[in-house]
Formats: structure tokens, sequence, C-alpha cells
């Protein structure tokens, strides 16, 4: 007797894993810097140091430097939010069983930016007050709150317009979206040069921020949503036959949607703090994950995960390799990759978007 | 959006000198990084400099010291040589790795130049980042060219600029003494920063638009706020400008000076009833640059022409 | 025992009640009336989709509200009558779905296989269930609401026109089968029929919905003839087929005096 349910971890999910680590390598490769991969034994000597020693008692050559606190912090921090936004992508669209459905289109994101884009312009006028540490932290928290908070406000608002409706909660999103984009509208206006600088910064989105400090912060956030997701998975696949069906069949939906909508402002809001808006990822990944593994969530968010990390990891080696030594905004090749992706989705489902 | 042009020419030249140049930021590096020194200058090695600011690349040049540069950002046009240079993208979104393929020792930048993160990994790598302030002033040029001369250790030509700049300078107060007798009261000008016909912005105080005009001897339309604000056609015609000053950039997104003067309210002030409409290239009127002298005197004849005629 | 008490459901403007009415154990009951008359409501009321704006619906003396979401799915599952499958999953964890409320479920793959048996769809649990036809499509829904009601008894199913896309062919197998589950395990069946016959054949009590909201229970039959024909204003005539089996079909229209378009 076949078993009905397959096990998920079928071919497409380690193939997946493989293209990423040789992406990963490949993205390793390339850069401005020539790294001269003969010395590999004193590259790697000193990443052993530097993850399992206190300090770094040798002066740094210009090429380990490049490798273990540009390179390799950028390559991850590429792999990880390009896995938070698929993860994020797949959980809107089964959230709202909308293929077209986004973290963004919720106005998830815009809340976060305009939550950072009001804590730059008001806050950091009294910047002597907080160390260096605490500025470092406080836009990833304050985005986080933004994201954490219009998730919310969606929730609350929803249940008052039209009980139990998704649709209402999309044109809610929307709404919320155009209200965002006029706060951060109003922060450029009121900002000085200097606060102009940090706010071109976010909503440019790019990579350029990694370290050692972020890139763990947002790995472990990454690893704890999708250890909690996986448990969930079932219960978004009794959404997909709808509501009403899936209440009868013994799932909370209030509190799914509750809770999965926490789970994307958590995604969301973190990415955005440490990397402006990246567009796109989140709507592309999903999509091309059901195409190679079905609409089974079980299946699904590991695949969105590695399928949105290999286009986050093309777009920024391609942002900083083609035009060396200046580098493109990665928000530029993800609408790039994005755009025309979205066009021939519409053109081939024509006959079932509607 | 700045235009990005990448690197063509000199992107071999980069190439074969990165590779050697390599060992040389090794040893620097690695000095600077045990020692904590940030700007050294070494005589006997020259300086490779990259330099973000359009007004400080023009100071580079001028003081002949051009030979240091390995990389430019988007605004340093001028001199056409200095297009020459490897780019290295808008000042705002800097790239660390780009610019330390470049192997520099040094990095000039204005406090424009960002993100922040990425000046500090430039400087976590070893090689000094010097943040030049650009003012509005004409006495902060000349520190910054006092400054630049002592990174580069092109002091005598820095004092030699110095000198040529200040004998220019002089002269421009000198006529302005004999100007102010012709002119009786000070003539209104308004700075029009125009990304499209929907988009105008004009420059109140503390801005450099403000301080140029100042400088030519006229008063900004706009004293009730600072910084660049976008412009009502109310406003327009409270301010009443007898002059509109623009960038030729500006003035080549709106058109044509018809179309300069359809703009709404445009007609409503002396500037656009006497058809007083001014533009001059954004790097020499707003560049603060070694041009300034020349800007301002040119500047002020442009003044003259519009007010005598 | 599912029972309401006087439930009452405003919706917008209309008002829906008070309904009273009591579903006994292994009770077959189908719900007819004319369209529009609210018995998808009805239904949704019983089910515990709708809250009832006034009034009461308990599961074995427990109102609804008290049962947790998941025990609840154990006793009684609900078939609606649209099904708005978006993202086009597998026919087999769909079958599974039915079983999603139970944690450290061990047997659910042989369960499902049973049922996808049972409904002759086990030819299909591979397939998504965008490529399946309407009459192959209610099956696999039929299948996921034994696979959740398979291992209990005295449970509840409440279906919306369970039938009403598949063909003639196969309207009465489905519906044997099901009664043959529903039997086997004594559970309940409350169903919205539009067919008078399959209400006659298959269900054993019959509760008329009339177009003024009035509730009235009677036992499926020659006798209920007169009330049948009242609630849809028409006149039927009874035969018995070759089998035995009660038929009775609508005569046509009279051409009276009444008539105005003949």
């Amino acid at each position: 007797m076949k078993l009905v349910f397959q096990r998920y971890k079928n071919p497409t999910f380690f193939l997946s894993l493989l293209l990423v680590l040789i992406f990963g390598l490949c993205a390793l490769r390339s850069g401005a810097v020539e790294v001269n991969w003969n010395h590999w034994s004193k590259l790697f000597a000193f990443g052993h140091s530097l993850l399992f020693s206190e300090g770094v008692t040798h002066p740094l050559d210009g090429e380990t430097y490049v490798l273990w606190y540009l390179r390799i912090p950028r390559v991850l921090l590429g792999v990880f939010v390009g896995a938070s936004l698929g993860l994020s992508g797949a959980l809107v669209q089964g959230l709202f069983r909308n293929p077209l459905a986004d973290p963004s289109l919720l106005g998830v994101t815009t809340g976060a930016a305009c939550a950072a884009a009001l804590t730059i312009v008001l806050i950091s006028k009294q910047s002597m007050l907080f160390s260096f540490e605490v500025r470092v932290w406080l836009l990833p928290f304050v985005s986080f709150m933004g994201a954490f908070l219009t998730c919310m406000f969606l929730n609350i608002g929803a249940s008052w317009l039209m009980p139990g409706s998704i649709a209402g909660l999309l044109l809610l999103g929307i709404a919320l979206n155009a209200l965002g984009v006029a706060v951060i509208g109003f922060c450029t206006y009121l900002a000085t040069d200097e606060q102009l600088r940090s706010l071109s910064f976010w909503t440019l989105g790019s990579l350029a921020g990694a370290n050692w400090t972020i890139v763990p912060g947002l790995g472990i956030v990454l690893v704890a949503v999708y250890l909690w997701c996986r448990t969930q998975a079932q219960q978004l696949n009794a959404l997909n036959l709808g509501e009403a069906t899936a209440a009868s069949l013994g799932v909370l939906v209030p509190r799914l949607r509750w809770t999965v909508s926490v789970m994307v402002a958590l995604l969301a809001g973190v990415s955005v703090a440490f990397c402006g808006v990246i567009g796109f990822i989140g709507l592309i990944a999903p999509h091309l994950a059901r195409a190679f593994v079905g609409a089974d969530m079980r299946a699904l968010l590991p695949i969105s995960m590695l399928l949105g990390a290999l286009l986050m990891l093309t777009a920024d080696t391609l942002a900083r390799t083609i035009v060396i030594p200046a580098e493109i905004p990665v928000g530029i090749f993800t609408a790039l990759l994005g755009g025309p992706f979205l066009m021939l989705l519409l053109h081939t489902k024509r006959h079932r978007v509607e | 959006m700045r235009r990005i042009t990448p690197a063509r020419f000199p992107e071999t030249l980069a190439f074969l000198m990165r590779r050697r140049a390599l060992s040389r930021i090794g040893a620097i590096g690695a000095l600077a990084f045990s020692q904590q020194i940030h700007s050294t200058s070494y005589p006997e090695q020259r300086q490779r400099i990259v330099c973000i600011g359009g007004a400080l690349t023009e100071i580079i040049f001028e003081m002949g010291a051009q030979s240091c540069l390995v990389g430019v950002d988007s605004t340093s046009t001028f001199p056409k040589e200095a297009s020459l240079i490897a780019q290295v993208g808008y000042a705002r979104s800097l790239s660390a790795e780009g610019i330390l393929a470049l192997a520099p020792t040094n990095v000039i930048v204005t406090e424009e130049a960002g993100p922040p993160g990425v000046l500090r990994q430039i400087s976590a790598a070893g090689v000094g980042v010097e943040v030049l302030d650009s003012g509005h002033r004409y006495e902060g040029l000349i520190q910054r060219i006092v400054r630049l001369g002592r990174l580069l250790s092109f002091e005598s030509e820095a004092a030699i600029l110095i000198e040529r700049l200040n004998l220019e300078w002089n002269q421009l107060q000198a006529s302005s003494l004999t100007h102010s007798v012709i002119v009786a009261t000070p003539r209104r000008v308004l700075f029009l920063f125009a990304h499209s016909s929907s988009r105008l912005m004009a420059a109140g105080t503390q801005t450099g638009a403000h301080a140029m005009i100042e400088y030519a001897g006229a008063i900004n339309a706009i004293s009730e706020y600072s910084g660049y604000r976008p412009l009502t056609p109310e406003s327009l015609v409270s301010a009443r400008p007898d002059l509109l000053l623009m960038t030729d950039h500006g003035f080549r997104a709106l058109g044509d000076l018809t179309a300069v003067l359809q703009l709404p309210g445009v007609m409503h002030t002396p500037a656009g009833q006497h058809q007083h409409i001014i533009k001059m290239d954004a790097s020499l009127l707003l560049g603060f640059g070694p041009r300034l002298p020349l800007a301002v005197k040119r500047l002020k004849s442009e003044f003259m022409d519009a007010f005598i005629s | 025992m599912l029972k309401m008490h006087n439930v009452m459901k405003q919706l917008g403007l209309r008002r829906f009640g008070p309904y009273l009415l009591q579903i006994r154990r292994a009770e077959t009951v189908a719900i007819l009336g004319p369209n529009g008359v609210g018995k998808s409501t009805l239904l949704r009321l019983l089910s515990g989709a709708y809250q009832p704006s006034f009034g009461l619906v308990c599961l074995n003396d427990r109102p609804l509200n008290n049962w947790p979401a998941d025990t609840l799915s154990q006793n009684r599952a609900v078939l609606n009558q649209s099904q708005d499958i978006v993202f086009p999953l597998a026919t087999g964890l769909v079958i599974g779905l039915g079983r999603v409320a139970r944690a450290g479920d061990a047997v659910c793959n042989q369960i499902v296989a049973s049922a996808a048996a049972m409904l002759d769809v086990s030819h299909l649990l591979e397939r998504t269930v965008d490529t399946l036809s309407g009459g192959e499509l209610a099956r696999v829904q039929l299948a996921r609401i034994c696979a959740q009601l398979w291992d209990v008894e005295d449970g509840f199913i409440l279906m919306d026109e369970p039938i009403a896309a598949v063909d003639p062919g196969l309207q009465d197998l489905m519906l044997e089968t099901l009664m043959r589950f529903a039997r086997i395990r004594r559970h309940a069946v409350v169903a919205i029929v539009h067919d008078i016959n399959h209400a006659l054949r298959y269900f054993s009590r019959l509760i008329l919905l009339h177009t003024d909201g009035q509730l009235e229970c009677v036992k499926s039959g020659l006798e209920a003839k007169h009330a049948l024909e009242r609630l849809y204003g028409i006149r039927l005539s009874c035969l018995h087929d070759e089998q035995g089996d009660l038929i009775m079909f609508p005569l046509r229209r009279n051409k009276s005096k009444n008539s105005q378009f003949f």
C-alpha cells in the first residue's frame, strides 16, 4: 500500500540545498578584491582563530580582512535575508490564500521602514544619549516593533471589519501601505541632510551593512521561525481548503492568522531593519517552489526558503560585481528579476488567477 | 538617480596595479592595524587616494596631485580627466569591497558619504577615512585645501593654490564695494531646484545656494526656512524674486525658457515679468571647490547684466 | 444528540429563526426547502460556523461554544457547498486533512487509503485537486469527511448539497456508500438535498424549511407528500418503482385561468 503522505525531504530539497551551497561558494569567489585562493591555508587558519579563539592576534592582511569581515558576512546575510523573505512570502500566500500576496502587500515592510524613519528623524537628534551599541540595535528593534504593530493592527482591524474575511485584511494592508509611505515621505521632508543619508540607505535596500553582529542575529531569528513554522504547516494546508472548512476541521483560524502574522512581521521586520526594503523575493520564491514541489506547505516552506536564498545570492552577487568598483542597489536587481517573472506568471496562469 | 558609469579604460590599469598593490595594502594595513594609525604620510611611497566629493577632486587636480587618485565618486565630473579615474559610484551608497579593491591608502570623503557602516568597514580594514566638511564658506574651502595638502604631502602646492584663490577672492570683495554703490537695493534671488516640473524645490537659508547668492551680493528671496522645501506657487509669488537661479540640469529638466516662464506663479514675479532667469552648471555653482571665486564672479556679472538692463 | 434551542440569527436585515430542533444519534435527516429560504444558514448554525444571535446549539448537552475546536472536529464533520481550494494540493493530502486536528495520528495513512478505496478514488491519490472533475472532487471531499470520522462513533455529519456536482450515475452510489458508512458507526447524517427522491430513499426524517421561515419536521415517506406539496407549491404524483421504492415527481402546472403566460 503506497504511503499517501510522501516524505517531503525529496530530491528537490537536497538539490536546492546543494545549489545554495554552490551559489554561495561562487559568491564568495566573486567580488572586487582579488582573493588568492592559493593562500587558503592562511585564510582558513584565520577563520579558525576568529571563530574559536577569543581575539585576533596577528595583524590582518587585505585579502583575509575582505574575505572574513566583508565577503563571508555579506554572503551569509544574503542567504539569511533571502531565506527570510522567501519564507515570509510563502507564509503570507498561504495565509491569504492568494498567489499574489507578499509581505509588502500587507504593509508590514512599510510599517517597519516607517518606524525606522521616524526613529532616525526624531531620535537621532539626541544621538549623544545613546552609546554606539544601543544605536546599533535600536533601529532593528524599532523596525521590528513597527512591523509587529502593523500586524497587530491588521488582525484587530480585520476582525472588526469583516469577521473571518481575508479580503478585508488585504484591503486594510493596502491602506496601511499608503499611510506608511506618506509618513516616510513626511520624514524625508523633515530630515536634515545627515538624516537623509541614513534614510536613503533604508529605502534603497542593500546588503552592504553585513557584519558579524547582524548575521548571527538574523540567522537565529530565521531558524527559530522556521522551526515554529514546521509545526503549523499542516494547519496552513487545512486553511487552503477554505476558512470555514478549516474551522470545522478543528483549526483555530483567528489564532493561526494572528501567529502567522507575527512570524511574518518578525521575518520581514528584521530583514528590513538590517538591509532596507528589498522587494519581490517574497513573491517569486514561493511561486518557483510551488512549481517544483507543489503546494503542500510542509515541502513548500523549506523550498521557498532555499529558493529565496538563491535569488538573493544571485541578485547581490550581480549587484556588487557588475560595476566594480561601484555597486548597484540590490533592490534594482530583485525588481529586474521579479518584474518580468510576475508578468510571465500572470500570462501563464491567466485563466486561473482572476 | 545618479548616473553610475562603469570604469572602462582605467579598470585594466587598476587591475594591473591591484595585484602589485595588494601586497602593499597588506603591509600598510598590517602596520596601520597594529599601530592604530589612520592617516600617515609616507613620503617615499606615493599615496593612493579614493576621493568622494566633486569639490575635493577638483582641489586635488588643482594642486597637481591627481596621480595619487585611484578612485572618485559620481559627482567628480570636473575636470574632464576625472572621468578617466575608476568610478566608485554614488556617494551615499558606497561599496566597501569595491573601494578596498583599489588598494587605497586613504579615503577622503565629504560628510555626505555613506552608508556609515561601509565607512566603518573601510577604516577597520586599516585604510584611513578622512571626513572633510563641505561647509558653504570660503574659509571652509581654504581649510579643506590646507588639510588636503597636509594629507597628500603637497603642502607647497596647497599654499600656492591658497594664495591664488585669496587673490581672486580679495579682488571680488573689492569690486563688490564699488558695485554696491551702483545697485541701491540688493535684489532678491530665488534658487530653484528642479527634478521635473512637478517637483520644484526652493533653497532656503543654510544651503549652498543661499551662500552663493549672498556672496554675489544679492538676497535670498526665501528666508523663512532652512534647507530645501517644495515650492508652491503662492510662496513663489510672495517671495517676489527679482531673479530665478537654476542649475543647467534643472533647466533642461523643465525644458526651455518658455517652459520655465509657464510654471505656475512665475509670471507673477518680477523675475518672470522681466524674464530674469539664470542657469549655471551645478558643480560650478554649488561645488564650493577651487572654482568658487570664478563662480561668484560669474554670478555677480550675470546679476549685474540682469539688473542693469 | 445535537439540539437547537430557540436559535435565531440576524444576518444584515434578514432574520432566521427561531429554530427548535433535535437530531438524535444515528438519525438521517434531509433538509429541504426552496432556494434562499435559509437552509445553508440553518446548517451553519448547526455546525457552529455561525454564532447564533440568540439561543443555543448544544452537542451532547454541551453548547458548541464550550467545545474545544479539535475535540469538536472529532465528533462532527462538515461538508460545505462551495469549495474554493486556491493552491492545488494532492488528493491524498486533502483526504488526510480531515484528521488534521489529531495530534500524533499513527493510523492516518491507513485510514486515508481505506476512505479513498471506499469512495473509489484510490487511483486519484497522487493527482492534484485542480485536475479532478466535479464528480471526482465531490467524492474526494466525501472521503475527507469519512476519514475525519472513521474511527469514532455517534458522530454527526453535516452536508450542504454533497452530490450537486455529481452525475446521476454516481449519485446513488455515493449516497449509499455514505449511509452505509454512517450506519456502521452510528453517525447521524444531516444533509441539504434538492432531489426529493434522494431525500425519501436515503433519509428517515425530513426537515422542511418554508418560505415564511417555519420549520416543519415530517417522517420520510408517503406521509410527507402533502407537506412537500405545500413546501414547493407544486403537486406531486406518487409511484412505486420496480424495486418497490417510493418515487414522487412533480406534475405539470395546470393551464388554468390563473396563468398569464399561455
